[in-house]
């Protein structure tokens, strides 16, 4: 929470709200939401799994003490989750949760999988290999879902499945790099961030073309429609590119955070915005690169 | 050449460094030592230029870090990025256009795999590969035998020779006191943020044992061992 600029203590309080108008939505909105809550609480857990930690604590504790220990921690950890089926009288769910617990303290397993995934964008700065080889999956959705749209004949479908995709590329930017990677560049600052944004926009044109080109070919009468969110994602990827260097070497701290959703609510402040993270960037990134 | 004038720097009201003066001159490998927290560190960050600090850093070149490699302690790696892509990026970043970057590979690290999982020597090593491969004047190594295996480490010591018959400055610092005695010209040893001995060559043996003399003195003792 410290790291999202968020005092511990308000994010503490916060938070328990937060999970029950969550929880309760959930509840709402779907008849499968005890299945989805059982998986959430599951995935929450399988952190405590990985095999590098529990080494270490068989290494510090007995064996009884050891499996206590796991046993405590995981129960710990879904208190809110077995109170909230309590609370919705889904009293199987709630001991099926607690079964599995037990069963998940036997297990040892890591959740990283270190198979290298192929990437098409290996030869420029980071952020999309990495993030390309964390979202591989969102892009074949991306582009099942504009092929649904042009099936059924809905523009609004295949303009969400390019948002889709403009919002996996914007999430590559939300965390800074370590500061030596942006000190090695032998650029000015300027010439950074125009680096990186040129970068951004070209690579996300790339994967969104099979949607644009689809789109355009089979809903021609309205490309105006088509370039006004295009134009949109450009605008918000360049706020992020912008907007993460605005604190360099540290994160994004909560008021850009809100300065970023503001603009999701009332996108022409961008045309302040954008300016403004610019201005900021260019100010931090001259500590470390050519003025 | 770096020349280095009354290089002071504070962490609030801690005092790091206090009033350095040195000179690093072209061809030459100098080395560093003193105990943990003693500066080295942070000596390296401010003539990098990832510090502020009090005094001057001057050198040959206009902007000294593009011309610098730095080797880090400990080097950060991103979660998803392969050995070979991480040369690529500290190349791309210098404008440098790398081609058969296997055949580089002299320390034969697994460039496909991500180098997140690579071993503490493996990640030292990738990262010292990827420095040397930007074509700096200058060199600054941050404990680069740490962690690394006998081969590599007679490796790394033959790459400092011939970069200094190729007339480059390297900068390093190093526990490993005999690693440093056997390819550097001077050694400088620091406390508490100063420098307190500049040693040539003709006198490293003597500081070595002065080093140990000072370092280990009667505490072994104290613990009574039986």
């Amino acid at each position: 929470m410290i790291d999202f600029g968020l005092p511990l203590l308000i994010g503490y309080t916060l938070f328990p709200f937060a999970f029950i108008i969550f929880s309760n939505y959930l509840f709402e909105k779907t008849e499968f939401a005890n299945y989805i809550f059982l998986l959430i609480a599951l995935s929450f857990i399988s952190k405590f799994s990985e095999p590098k930690r529990n080494n270490f604590l068989k290494s510090i504790f007995n064996k009884k003490k050891y499996k206590n220990l796991r046993i405590v921690e995981n129960i710990i950890y879904c208190i809110p989750f077995t109170l909230f089926l309590v609370y919705k009288k889904q009293f199987v769910f709630s001991l099926i949760l607690n079964l599995l617990i037990i069963v998940f303290t036997l297990l040892n397993f890591s959740s990283n999988i270190n198979v290298t995934i192929p990437t098409p964008f290996s030869k420029k700065p980071f952020e999309f290999t990495v993030g390309f080889r964390k979202t591989f999956y969102v892009f074949p959705i991306a582009y099942f879902l504009t092929y649904i749209s042009v099936s059924v004949e809905n523009l609004n479908l295949g303009i969400f499945s390019m948002l889709l995709v403009g919002m996996a590329c914007f999430s590559y930017y939300s965390k800074i790099e370590n500061e030596y990677f942006v000190w090695n560049y032998n650029l000015s600052s300027k010439e950074f961030l125009i680096e990186k944004t040129k970068t951004c926009l070209i690579f996300f044109s790339l994967l969104s073309l099979p949607i644009i080109i689809t789109l355009t070919i089979c809903f021609f009468g309205e490309i105006d429609i088509l370039i006004i969110f295009f134009l949109l994602c450009y605008a918000y990827l360049t706020a992020i590119v912008f907007a993460k260097y605005s604190s360099f070497p540290n994160e994004m701290n909560m008021s850009q955070g809100i300065l970023i959703a503001t603009s999701f609510i009332f996108p022409p402040i961008l045309f302040i915005f954008i300016p403004l993270f610019y201005s900021q960037s260019i100010k931090k990134l001259n500590t470390v690169l050519n003025d | 050449m770096i020349k280095i004038k009354k290089l002071s720097k504070f962490y609030g009201k801690k005092q790091v460094l206090n009033a350095i003066d040195l000179e690093f001159r072209k061809g030459k490998v100098y080395g560093i030592v003193g105990e943990n927290g003693a500066g080295k560190t942070t000596l390296f960050r401010c003539i990098s230029g990832l510090e502020n600090y009090k005094g001057s850093i001057s050198s040959d070149f206009q902007n000294l870090k593009d011309h610098l490699g730095l080797l880090q302690t400990e080097p950060f790696f991103f979660s998803k990025i392969t050995g070979k892509e991480y040369i690529q990026l500290l190349a791309n970043s210098r404008q440098i256009k790398l081609s058969n970057i296997e055949d580089k590979n002299i320390f034969d690290l697994p460039l496909k795999q991500y180098a997140s999982t690579y071993s503490t020597g493996m990640k030292k090593k990738l990262a010292l590969t990827a420095i040397l491969l930007q074509e700096n004047d200058i060199f600054i190594l941050d404990e680069p035998f740490n962690g690394v295996d006998i081969q590599s480490n007679l490796i790394i010591t033959e790459i400092i020779k011939r970069f200094k018959e190729l007339e480059k400055t390297l900068i390093i610092s190093s526990h490993i006191f005999s690693t440093l005695a056997d390819t550097c010209d001077e050694i400088y040893l620091m406390k508490n943020g100063e420098i307190i001995k500049k040693v040539k060559q003709i006198d490293f043996n003597r500081l070595e044992s002065e080093m140990k003399e000072f370092t280990i003195g009667n505490r072994i003792e104290k613990l009574e061992l039986k």
